[in-house]
């Protein structure tokens, strides 16, 4: 058979980038598919430089319209009247949950997906997380280990550009980071008095894909500390597939991208028992269209590329492409994720600091490490959060009006501290993705959503959130403020799973390479591969095994294996 | 009897040209017949803004316009302020609903000012209509912990103070704004009399 091309790509987020970049630059003719529209690196960041009185709604956006077109977007609180056009269309884009679920599915459909809208933070994962499904039991165990993905990590994280600062944490990992950003005066200060009472406690800066030194070669400026990165940047200082992988990618001359698309199905060859392309439906004139390719790789987001292969069944493959284990679809996750504490911090009020840090702070995990210590959950969980002083905004919760009350909310507010934790999510098999009985405008069946945070999800936000109080009042602070229910599922914005790695054919869908055990030349290296979901943000690591897939698919094809 | 849209629309044209704001910032587009405020409600959104935010150094909120704002605001249902409502007042009062449920605030506002003003809150002197707010807001925000069932004017003070400080005069001149800081200053003395900045955004949100 003659294909068109070497390899297709269905989606261009982080990871469809990722994959994009790889596999021209060693030489393959890819096709990159994408559902959303086009969006131009610094072309078409239309509200970048706009100022509050320049929108409508300065900024807070059209309710009403967010009410009618963006019923679950708007609750996520990166979603605004700047970053609205990131985002995608509810209405449009419907899908539906299970009768006790309440899942918010926060997404960007468009040229670079969330790599626009993602908060940047960029952690390895360590053996205490791909160690931890043997060690206690739940869900499959890994097939791969920290010292397989460390050079895996150098790489991506070298291109994508890291700033951080090293800790010698064993729970996560040191990486290969540019120069990290600075603590403020009051992270500085319970960083020391947290490592004073606990040394095994590590308040760093956030490890974020903000530059702190320019990647002139590729150009990218440093960070301008604006802190408005889901507008998009127009000095590439963060990470997006327009600022980073997409100009590698086309610069081979080998990349075709193709927007507007929403692909509807992977074809299969029973006979070969290969894949063979990819069909799509325009989504500005309805027409249906196909590509053919030696391999393809699912990038569409987690979610997104397991509706792809349960909608991809076939005769051969009656219950969704690639699944003859009969797990696809199972052991989706989302990192319980609630405010822990909000403190404020007396003591520092004749200091501040200048300029937007684009990153907070990051106390990693310290439960279940060498011990299994913590009460009724066997993971951790991290916090991310940060130190800031007040603005106007406290206005709103105090008493007063005219002019005293105005010059009060002239000056700087006080220093406060806000932990959020992101506990690990258990792989359990009822938590799931289903086809929906309806369809969407373009008539594919909606995903169907079954998910719930479990027992142990619930216990690690209480020990969080008591653990959270007495560092935070050991450390000088006086509690506002915590909680430890968490938000509904997908709050974490990491929701990942449904398409498991593992040993064994089985009782997995993935081969230790990304790969499907049942189709040879069919990879998919989003976050539907995660066996587990650490405590960590998953993006990094989803870019390693990316990298890592796309060398040994390319090996494959040299191999002549695909 | 309610402002005829053109007008209305046009007298907030007028307004941003008077202030060199642009336009856009106080268009109230698209908004419902239903929402369109009486001459007289627009008058007072605009006097409450006033009271909330005077003139100081630099100019009121009623002067940038923030009355109108708080009208589009509370028609779009900014700050949660087209959820549905309860029909009375934990006092028992009967409260003003749209046939959406959701509270008029306006209309709310309009009513209780005046009752404190003894039928016309428009008509008693600057001093009396100053005091009649401030008591308002301290019912509102009594000391110790939110009350569970938060008074409505609550939500309008919010809505007013965003539109005060996200206006050109309130974020960049009462504050400063400053959009490409260029680097960060992790730790400076912070002396007496130096303003914040409206462009601080974690600052905003998490005020
Ligand atoms: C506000 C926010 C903050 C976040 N912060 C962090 C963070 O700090 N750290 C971190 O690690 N992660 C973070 N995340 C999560 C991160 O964005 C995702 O993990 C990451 O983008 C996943 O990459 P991906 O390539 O799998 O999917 P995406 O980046 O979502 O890209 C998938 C692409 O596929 C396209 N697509 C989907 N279906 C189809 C189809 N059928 N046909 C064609 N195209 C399709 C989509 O339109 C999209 O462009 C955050 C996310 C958000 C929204
Ligand atoms: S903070 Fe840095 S990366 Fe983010 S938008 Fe500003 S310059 Fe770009």
């Amino acid at each position: 058979m003659q294909h068109q091309f070497d390899a297709i790509v269905v989606g261009s987020g982080i990871t469809g980038g990722w994959a994009a970049k790889e596999l021209t630059e060693a030489g393959l003719k890819v096709l990159m598919i994408e559902r959303g529209r086009k969006i131009e690196h610094q072309v078409d960041y239309d509200t970048e430089t706009k100022a509050p009185w320049e929108l409508p709604f300065r900024g807070l956006g059209d309710a009403a319209l967010y009410a009618r077109e963006y019923a679950v977007q708007r609750k996520n609180r990166h979603f605004n009247e700047f970053t609205e056009g990131h985002f995608v269309n509810d209405k449009d884009n419907p899908y539906e949950t299970g009768a006790d679920t309440d899942f918010t599915w926060f997404r960007s459909y468009q040229l670079g997906g969330r790599s626009l809208t993602w908060g940047r933070q960029c952690y390895r994962w360590s053996d205490y997380d791909f160690g931890a499904n043997k060690r206690d039991g739940h869900g499959t165990d890994w097939p791969i280990r920290y010292a397989e993905l460390a050079p895996w990590y150098d790489k991506v994280e070298e291109f994508v550009g890291v700033s951080g600062a090293k800790e010698g944490l064993a729970q996560l990992p040191d990486g290969h980071f540019q120069p990290p950003m600075a603590l403020n005066v009051v992270e500085q200060a319970v960083r020391e008095r947290i490592a004073a009472q606990w040394p095994e406690r590590c308040l760093t800066v956030g490890r974020t894909a903000n530059l702190t030194e320019a990647k002139e070669a590729e150009g990218r400026s440093h960070c301008q500390y604006r802190s408005i990165c889901a507008r998009g940047c127009s000095y590439g200082a963060y990470f997006s597939t327009q600022s980073s992988t997409l100009p590698a990618a086309t610069k081979t001359g080998l990349l075709t991208v193709v927007t507007d698309a929403q692909v509807e199905k992977v074809d299969y060859d029973p006979k070969t028992r290969r894949v063979t392309g990819v069909r799509w439906i325009e989504t500005k004139t309805g027409a249906r269209k196909a590509a053919t390719a030696r391999l393809v790789f699912l990038n569409a987001g987690a979610f997104n590329s397991v509706h792809l292969l349960l909608n991809s069944a076939s005769e051969a493959m009656p219950n969704g492409l690639a699944n003859g284990s009969g797990v696809l679809g199972t052991h989706i996750m989302d990192h319980a994720n609630t405010l822990s504490v909000i403190a404020e911090f007396p003591g520092f009020s004749d200091r501040t600091s200048f300029g937007n840090r684009p990153t907070g702070i990051v106390i990693p995990r310290f439960r279940n490490l060498e011990t299994l210590d913590g009460q009724g959950f066997t993971r951790g969980y991290s916090y991310q959060g940060g130190a800031l002083q007040s603005g106007w905004s406290r206005g709103k919760r105090m008493a007063g009006t005219g002019a005293g009350f105005k010059d009060d909310l002239q000056q700087v507010g006080p220093w406060r501290m806000v932990l959020v934790t992101f506990a690990e999510s258990l792989p359990r098999a009822s938590n799931r993705l289903t086809l929906g009985k309806a369809t969407d405008p373009r008539g594919v069946p909606q995903l169907e959503v079954h998910f719930a945070h479990g027992a142990e999800e619930h216990a690690a936000l209480a020990d969080a959130k008591e653990q959270a109080a007495v560092m935070m009042t050991a450390a000088g602070g006086k509690v506002l403020m915590g909680m430890d229910r968490p938000g509904p599922g997908g709050s974490a914005i990491h929701e990942m799973g449904g398409a498991r790695m593992g040993w064994d054919p089985q009782t997995s869908v993935l081969d230790r390479f990304s790969r499907a055990h049942q189709v040879a030349n069919l990879y998919v290296t989003d976050g539907a591969q995660m066996s587990s979901s650490a405590c960590q943000n998953p993006s990094l690591t989803y870019m390693a095994l990316t990298a890592r897939a796309c060398a040994h698919a390319v090996e494959q094809m040299r191999a002549g294996v695909i | 009897m309610a402002v005829d849209r053109r007008e209305f629309l046009s007298g907030a044209a007028l307004l941003a040209l008077a202030l060199g704001i642009p336009v856009a910032a106080v268009r109230l587009s698209d908004m419902a017949d239903a929402d369109l405020p009486t001459a007289r409600q627009r008058v007072l959104a605009r006097e409450v803004s006033q009271l909330v935010i005077p003139r100081t150094g630099t100019p009121g909120a009623g002067e940038v316009g923030v009355g109108d704002f708080l009208i589009l605001a509370l028609a779009h249902g900014l700050d949660g302020s087209r959820e549905p409502a309860s029909a009375s007042s934990p006092a028992g009062e009967p409260m003003p609903l749209r046939p959406d449920g959701s509270l008029d605030h306006l209309l709310w506002l309009e009513r209780t000012l005046d009752r404190a003003g003894g039928g016309d809150f428009l008509g008693a002197a600057p001093q009396a209509r100053a005091a009649m707010l401030a008591k308002l807001d301290a019912t509102a925000f009594p000391p110790g912990p939110p009350p569970a069932d938060p008074s409505p004017w609550a939500l309008v003070k919010g809505l007013i103070l965003t539109g005060y400080y996200t206006s050109q005069t309130g974020a960049a001149q009462e504050l400063r704004y400053e959009l490409v800081p260029g680097r960060f200053d992790n730790d400076i003395p912070l002396t007496p009399g130096y303003r914040a900045w409206s462009s601080d955004w974690t600052a905003v949100e998490f005020g």
